[in-house]
């Protein structure tokens, strides 16, 4: 009875200690909504052909923009590599700089730039769809980087 | 193609803001409690006796030959289409209706089906047609007798063999690997159920056995005498029979979404999983799926022994109990890839074979529209899935604990709660991103 005790009360903190640990920063802006878009989500096959227009009413600052840098060398990208925060609207542009013939691919936008080695290719996108996107070598299959537009 | 952890997808989801995981979090400790302390003290669902049946005529048309064997064959023309059109159709993953079909319409869509109209699989499985045909020609199955002695081990196997091609094979989403694997399936179950009959694709088929998993929080459920029912989903779930192996199925499943998870995670992407091989793959994987067994024989066996009930019973006892919460983490995980990559599916059926002109539903030039659903729609629909099945699951221990003993301490069930607790505020903390 009483080793259950003692279990019971050992267990019984270990809930609000996981609790503390998931964070203590100040919540983000992103539980106060902003204005939904297209949610026409009730048919899977519903594609629109066209997604420019679904954002025009999304609150996007098209004039801010965001750079980043990648070079690959040996098969190692180094520069803006990893995780990159890119806020939604802005008009990115990746100059990727490759030692070997390849071609570079943004997942979900599909945005395609050929890389001729040593020469710096330039891939412009306007990141208009939320959500996690990866830049990878087409051949190679390398990562160059991910993209949290949001 | 993709280095994308799951199967296929162009995306993957936004970390979920940090104030709805930690209401969320809080809102799964806080309701635990409450169920331990305020809830009902005697059981309270209905047995396996309860629930509306269906009317009779209904009952024979959904019973009936006719129709399971129509669907049948309707399923088993869609298995040879995606297989003739992985190998056939254009050789990139973005074009091919393999991998999409497979991993996403298929895999992920069987979770709405099931929840909404029952073990669908286990009526439409297209292998229980070719078994059929196949079973006359060879003598009867000689294995009947062992197979209920292996409960619902072998789907537990063949789910994790699917889960590694899905989830760690390096050249998952080429559809020669889906093609690849599709045979291979099929040609293994179909031959494990002329070896051990019939009865086998009910445990050993681990797309039917997670449909009808899946389904015991449907409202459908049959009674002992045979009738369908309709009836509160909890009540089902409750009366999930004790089979051995059902806990490793729900662990299996529990454990590989929380994978997925895992390998979407910077930590993973540039620490463990840096390598991006199937060696890494194999270890994180298997290393989840022991990892939430671990916790989940911890907090039965424990719970057990502070009820004073024989430990050795409780993690079959308690399995159906975490079954909402591997589904709310799964709702959580893959409804963005349903709902947005899943399109591809409907796009690439206008064409499957890739043939300049081909275009039968005039849908085929048509492109994913990857902001149908909010970001917000997302983070909503994932911590609400948590935490409904977070709830779902505490709920169904609680009773179940009552059931065991009439005058269960609630104490007693801490142990069990405090694991799932872990298994909501991690499901939430893979979400965020950590």
């Amino acid at each position: 009875m009483t080793a259950r005790r003692t279990l019971a009360a050992l267990l019984l903190p270990l809930p609000l200690v996981l609790a503390g640990c998931a964070g203590t920063e100040a919540s983000e802006s992103g539980a106060t909504s902003t204005p939904e878009r297209s949610s026409d989500s009730t048919s899977p096959d519903s594609t629109s052909t066209d997604r420019g227009s679904a954002e025009t009413s999304a609150p996007a600052p098209s004039s801010a923009a965001t750079a980043f840098e990648v070079q690959v060398t040996g098969g190692q990208p180094t520069g803006d590599t990893g995780r990159v925060l890119v806020p939604l609207g802005n008009r990115v542009t990746v100059t990727i700089t490759s030692d070997a013939p390849d071609e570079a691919h943004l997942h979900g936008y599909d945005v395609l730039v050929d890389l001729e080695p040593g020469t710096p290719a330039e891939l412009a996108f306007d990141a208009t769809v939320p959500g996690v996107f990866e830049l990878e070598l087409h051949d190679a299959g390398t990562v160059l980087q991910t993209l949290q537009v949001g | 193609m993709t280095v994308l952890a799951h199967g296929v997808g162009s995306r993957t989801d936004l970390p979920i803001p940090l104030g709805l995981a930690l209401y969320g979090a809080g809102a799964a400790i806080l309701i635990s409690f409450a169920v331990l302390l305020l809830f009902w003290r005697t059981p309270k669902l209905g047995g396996p006796e309860s629930g509306r049946p269906l009317p009779p005529a209904l009952q024979r048309v959904l019973d009936g030959a006719p129709l399971r064997r129509g669907l049948q064959a309707v399923a088993l023309g869609c298995l040879l289409l995606v297989v003739a059109a992985a190998l056939a159709g254009p050789p990139e993953t973005a074009r091919n209706l393999g991998p999409w079909a497979l991993y996403v319409t298929f895999w992920v869509g069987l979770v709405p089906v099931s929840l909404l109209f029952g073990p669908v699989w286990r009526v439409a499985n297209p292998l229980r047609l070719v078994h059929r045909l196949l079973r006359g020609v060879v003598p009867a199955a000689p294995g009947a007798r062992q197979l209920p002695a292996l409960g619902l081990w072998p789907a537990a196997v063949s789910l994790v063999v699917f889960l590694w091609f899905e989830l760690v094979h390096p050249d998952r989403a080429e559809p020669g690997t889906v093609a690849g694997f599709l045979i291979g399936y099929a040609v293994v179950q179909t031959a494990l159920a002329l070896w051990f009959g019939e009865g086998w694709f009910a445990r050993g088929d681990g797309f039917e056995v997670y449909s009808v998993l899946i389904a015991r929080l449907s409202p459908w459920d049959r009674r002992s005498d045979g009738r369908l029912v309709v009836r509160n989903p909890l009540v089902n779930a409750l009366n999930t029979p004790e089979v051995p192996g059902l806990a490793a199925v729900v662990v299996v499943l529990l454990g590989s979404t929380g994978f997925d998870g895992i390998t979407r995670t910077v930590w993973w992407q540039t620490g463990p999983g840096a390598a991006n091989d199937a060696f890494s793959g194999t270890v994180g994987l298997l290393a989840s799926i022991a990892l939430v067994a671990g916790l989940y024989l911890l907090g039965t066996r424990l719970s057990g022994r502070l009820a004073g009930q024989p430990p050795g019973v409780q993690p079959a006892r308690y399995a159906a109990t975490v079954i909402p919460i591997a589904l709310g983490y799964t709702v959580a995980h893959y409804f963005s890839l349903l709902m947005l990559d899943g399109q591809t599916t409907w796009i690439l059926l206008s064409n499957p074979f890739g043939m300049s002109g081909v275009d039968l539903f005039g849908t085929y030039d048509n492109v994913v529209d990857l902001t149908a659903v909010s970001p917000d729609t997302i983070a909503y629909v994932q911590v609400g899935a948590v935490i409904a099945g977070h709830v779902a699951g505490v709920t169904l221990a609680h009773e179940r604990a009552l059931l065991s003993a009439r005058h269960a301490r609630a104490s007693d069930q801490l142990p069990l709660v405090v694991v799932m607790v872990l298994f909501t505020v991690g499901g939430l903390g893979l979400l965020f991103g950590f």
